[in-house]
């Protein structure tokens, strides 16, 4: 061996250590990017989720980590905007290399995040109700993960109200997009399918300075209950000229639009009886206990208020139990058929990642059981939450039954 | 579709038309003196509307909330003339637009940091609609008209009564004429901005008192406003008001054949239609004429 020889080699067993050691270094942690709504329309629940999500990576590490990596949570603040949280997710995944993004809000973010995390075979775990994320393209490679309720099933939840409240002449509202579209279908579907008819189905354009004519071609029909899949500007719009026109009718109204909000701008004469629909997080079951008694004191905000932020808790927690299952360096396609099988009836339920740890250290199969609902992730790895129909007594919303689909 | 049920989207539309009319107003008085199309009027607008609704709480009375506004208005629209569009006043079209676009985020940016992007409402009693045979006029609507049409006719009045809407016209059909003719150019500039930015402010405050309050509401009016603008034939007070009118209403009409989702892209064809016969706006005398 000559001298240059030696020299070449040296510098390349050199190099080769210092992979070999940044590669272990990178064994020790598992990183997920944390895109959420910090500002924009999502502001309200967005820090409440990163909370929720920077407890459940607390509770991980606490536990040890997860297949003897510790959790690392970068977050990024998506803006509620789509080009926002493009940029964001980029720099999550080229610069900071996550495995996972967890906690991104509203259909139109995910929808265009999504295939930025497909492409580097990156999870995608969200919050948001547009069908369209359930299938292809979206969904081509299952990599994406729904913790909301799609908004096909608040139309299912919506249509399982109006016929426990004995509606008989529907119609629907709609915002035209995806989500506010997609509730309304929902609804459509579910109440032509048990016989059903609706008397007329309008879908609007937003940010208009009135929804008057719209209204005209709904109230034509006479309708007893209007369904809408909308938002709170357009609602409140809406409800007041709806109130003005003096026709008589009934509301059935997503959650994030008949809010407290809602309430306290119109008032009691208009808001009287409106059927508030939100998915709710699993209440009974003991993870969502342990969970809002924990956030309920470190972040003196109620875990009730903000259904988002369980879900983005349970992110975590399913995360962290595949990767103590399948290992930190898994393989996007491995971890995601381990997130969907761990959120799947069939194994031990676990209430707790402490509680999974242990059983899948000796080789059990796990069901964790979430605080946002039982998860049983379907085909598409969406999720079935139960919703509550909330009814407006004198300008306070009453929580009056719950509704599983 | 009865007779009634067209006849209320003709008055849909004219109230909507009316909410169009004051900002179209505004953008083409600029357009007429500073020759440029000012893309932060929306922005003024949303300021007005903040300044109405601040007034409103701290008084509660309808007529010092639309004072405040105005004042506000104003106040903001002189503000972006000297801290901003002054110096490049000798520039390019591009340079001003451009420099409007910047004013309109900045003003954004100060409002959604100042009152945050939540909603926020007037607290005004809700009255019913009286209805005539299937017609249906809302009292408090025919109030925000009334005020509408208070507006548009002091405005009018200053353009076409009092001796400084003489010296406006002057400059805004020909400006060297009007300045070796001594008029000063700098003072035109003042009531200008000012009666523009009041304008706005008002329009802000009803838009506010009809629909919601936020940052970004005046973004959406904008389009409209400078189709109505361009319909009338920019730089012509009355085709400003006349093509709102005309936008609010052909735009509500058509709903039974388009559909609600289309109704705004029909306005734009209404406007290339308008283009195509009289490329110079309905109300604008052709150039070479003049």
């Amino acid at each position: 061996m000559n001298r240059r020889k030696l020299i070449t080699l040296g510098t390349a067993a050199l190099i080769a250590c210092q992979f070999g050691a940044s590669a272990l270094a990178e064994q020790g942690t598992f990183k997920v990017g944390s895109l959420n709504p910090i500002t924009g329309a999502g502001s309200p629940y967005g820090s409440g989720m990163l909370k929720a999500s920077q407890m459940a990576v607390a509770e991980v590490n606490a536990a040890g980590g997860a297949g003897g990596a510790n959790f690392e949570l970068l977050p990024e603040d998506s803006q509620t905007s789509p080009q926002a949280a493009v940029l964001a997710a980029k720099k999550l995944i080229e610069v900071q290399k996550v495995k996972a993004i967890i906690g991104t809000w509203s259909s139109g973010v995910s929808l265009a995040v999504i295939p930025i995390t497909n492409d580097a075979n990156v999870l995608l775990l969200h919050t948001s109700g547009a069908p369209a994320l359930s299938v292809a393209p979206a969904n081509a490679k299952k990599l994406g993960f729904r913790f909301q309720a799609t908004n096909d099933r608040f139309g299912r939840a919506f249509a399982e109200i109006a016929k426990r409240e004995k509606f008989k002449r529907p119609a629907t509202m709609a915002f035209n997009n995806a989500s506010g579209i997609g509730n309304t279908e929902g609804f459509r579907k579910s109440w032509t399918a048990s016989g059903g008819t609706v008397v007329a189905n309008v879908v609007y354009e937003p940010n208009r300075p009135s929804y008057r004519s719209e209204l005209q071609e709904v109230l034509r029909g006479k309708p007893d209950v209007i369904v809408t899949g909308s938002y709170l500007a357009d609602t409140t719009i809406i409800l007041r000229e709806w109130y003005q026109s003096g026709q008589p009718a009934r509301w059935i109204i997503p959650g994030w639009a008949a809010n407290s909000d809602l309430l306290k701008a119109l008032g009691p004469d208009v808001t009287e009886g409106i059927i508030s629909v939100e998915s709710i997080s699993a209440e009974n079951s003991p993870s969502y206990k342990s969970f809002a008694d924990r956030f309920a004191k470190q972040t003196k905000m109620a875990a009730q208020d903000n259904v988002y932020a369980a879900m983005t808790y349970d992110q975590v927690m399913v995360l962290a139990l595949a990767v103590q299952a399948v290992g930190p360096t898994a393989s996007a396609d491995v971890l995601a058929k381990k997130v969907h099988e761990i959120g799947t009836p069939g194994g031990t339920i676990v209430n707790s990642f402490a509680e999974g740890k242990k059983l899948l250290a000796a080789g059990k199969r796990v069901t964790y059981n979430g605080a946002s609902s039982a998860l049983n992730f379907d085909e598409f790895n969406d999720v079935t939450p139960d919703f509550a129909a909330s009814f407006v007594e004198k300008g306070k919303l009453v929580r009056k039954y719950v509704v599983k689909l | 579709m009865t007779l009634a049920d067209f006849i209320n989207l003709a008055l849909n539309g004219l109230v909507e038309g009316l909410l169009i009319a004051l900002p179209a107003l505004a953008v083409t008085l600029v357009h007429g003196l500073a020759r440029f199309p000012n893309a932060a009027t929306g922005d003024v607008v949303a300021a007005g509307g903040f300044g109405g609704y601040l007034s409103f709480n701290a008084t509660g009375s309808l007529l010092l909330a639309g004072l405040g506004g105005a004042l506000v208005g104003a106040i903001v629209s002189l503000a972006s003339y000297y801290l901003a569009f002054k110096a490049v006043m000798r520039r390019s079209v591009i340079t001003l637009l451009l420099t409007s676009i910047g004013v309109g985020f900045f003003i954004r940016a100060v409002m959604g940091l100042s009152f945050g992007h939540e909603l926020k409402m007037f607290s005004l009693p809700l009255t019913r609609s009286l209805n005539f045979d299937g017609i249906m006029l809302n009292p408090t609507d025919a109030t925000l008209a009334g005020i509408i049409l208070a507006v548009l006719a002091a405005v009018f009045a200053m353009l076409y009564v009092a001796p400084v809407g003489r010296m406006m016209r002057a400059l805004a059909d020909d400006p060297d004429l009007g300045r070796v003719s001594g008029i000063r150019n700098d003072r035109v500039m003042l009531i200008m901005w000012s009666v523009t930015g009041a304008v706005c402010g008002i329009a802000g405050t009803v838009l506010g008192m009809r629909t919601v309050l936020s940052p970004e509401m005046g973004w959406a009016m904008l389009l409209p406003a400078f189709a109505a603008a361009v319909i009338g034939g920019l730089g012509n007070p009355v085709g400003a008001v006349a093509g709102a009118l005309l936008l609010g209403v052909v735009q509500e009409l058509s709903t039974p054949v388009v559909g609600f989702v289309y109704k705004i892209a029909l306005a734009y064809v209404v406007m290339l239609l308008v283009l195509l016969v009289r490329p110079q706006g309905l109300f604008n005398r052709p150039q070479g004429v003049r």
